[in-house]
């Protein structure tokens, strides 16, 4: 299979399980430890923003997610029914601003739009759908992140 | 994550095996906190066994940097990754830490 899903719980513990799923996956899938990485910190910085801010209940919900590879993309696919929320329209994050004005806020969407080839959401039904789709080959991406 | 700490001389060299994230950051975080309450506060944190961070860490090593700043203690990185390096970069971190290619190295700048 080049696709698995799972569901979590609107619980920060509860992403623990997310890395040994991917770990296991991405042995299936013979993807490179970047790509492990990237998929490991996307997931938490969405994931945990949808248990932090998606919910103005105290009620348990389920957040269902699937990873897919489709060519030279991995494919992350998010869904939530919590409140609407576009990451897409986020507003950047300056990381060139001095230790004593730098503000840690917003930094995990900035992360996970530059680990991307493409982030894509919709609110369909009453849902949040996040598609987020990285190279599975990033030395081919341009305008990568080089180190100065 | 585990965290294992020693001392070299006066600094504590903190060494950070395996993730940081949503749910271990807090406990890097406190870990952090606490050595830089106590003189001679300088702490130099390893993450040549680190698995990934996200922003969730980079929270914790902000406000860790921030604390030793007010204190008067010092903090430095060392043993990064080409993959972590690149994200520290995204974030714009590369600048705000002291950041060592090796232990021995991390420590000097420290001393």
């Amino acid at each position: 299979m080049s696709t698995v899903e799972t569901s979590i719980l609107n619980k920060i513990r509860d992403l623990s399980r997310i890395p040994d799923l991917v770990a296991q996956f991405a042995e299936e899938q013979g993807l490179s430890d970047d790509v492990v990485f990237g998929i490991n910190v996307a997931l938490d910085e969405m994931l945990s923003n949808i248990i932090k801010y998606g919910y103005t209940d105290d009620a348990i919900h389920e957040i269902h997610l699937r990873l897919t590879v489709a060519g030279p993309l991995l494919v992350v696919e998010i869904e939530d029914d919590g409140q609407p929320f576009d990451p897409c329209a986020a507003a950047p994050v300056d990381v060139d601003a001095p230790l004593e004005e730098r503000k840690v806020g917003g930094l995990g969407i900035h992360i996970v739009r530059a680990l991307c080839a493409e982030v894509g959401y919709a609110r369909v039904d009453g849902r949040n759908r996040l598609v987020m789709k990285m190279l599975l080959n990033p030395e081919t991406k341009k305008g990568s992140h080089a180190i100065e | 994550m585990q965290l294992s700490e020693r001392k070299d001389n006066d600094v504590t060299v903190l060494e950070v095996v395996g993730r940081v994230d949503s749910v271990t950051a807090p406990d890097l975080g406190a870990k952090l906190t606490s050595i830089l309450a106590a003189p001679p506060r300088r702490v130099l944190v390893d993450f040549a066994r680190l698995e990934y961070i996200s922003s969730a860490g980079f929270r914790v090593l902000f406000l860790a940097s921030k604390q030793a700043g007010e204190t008067g203690g010092r903090l430095a990185l060392c043993g990064l990754s080409a993959k972590a390096l690149e994200l520290f970069s995204i974030a714009g971190f590369l600048k705000l830490f002291t950041i060592a290619p090796s232990r021995a190295e991390g420590v000097a700048s420290l001393r």
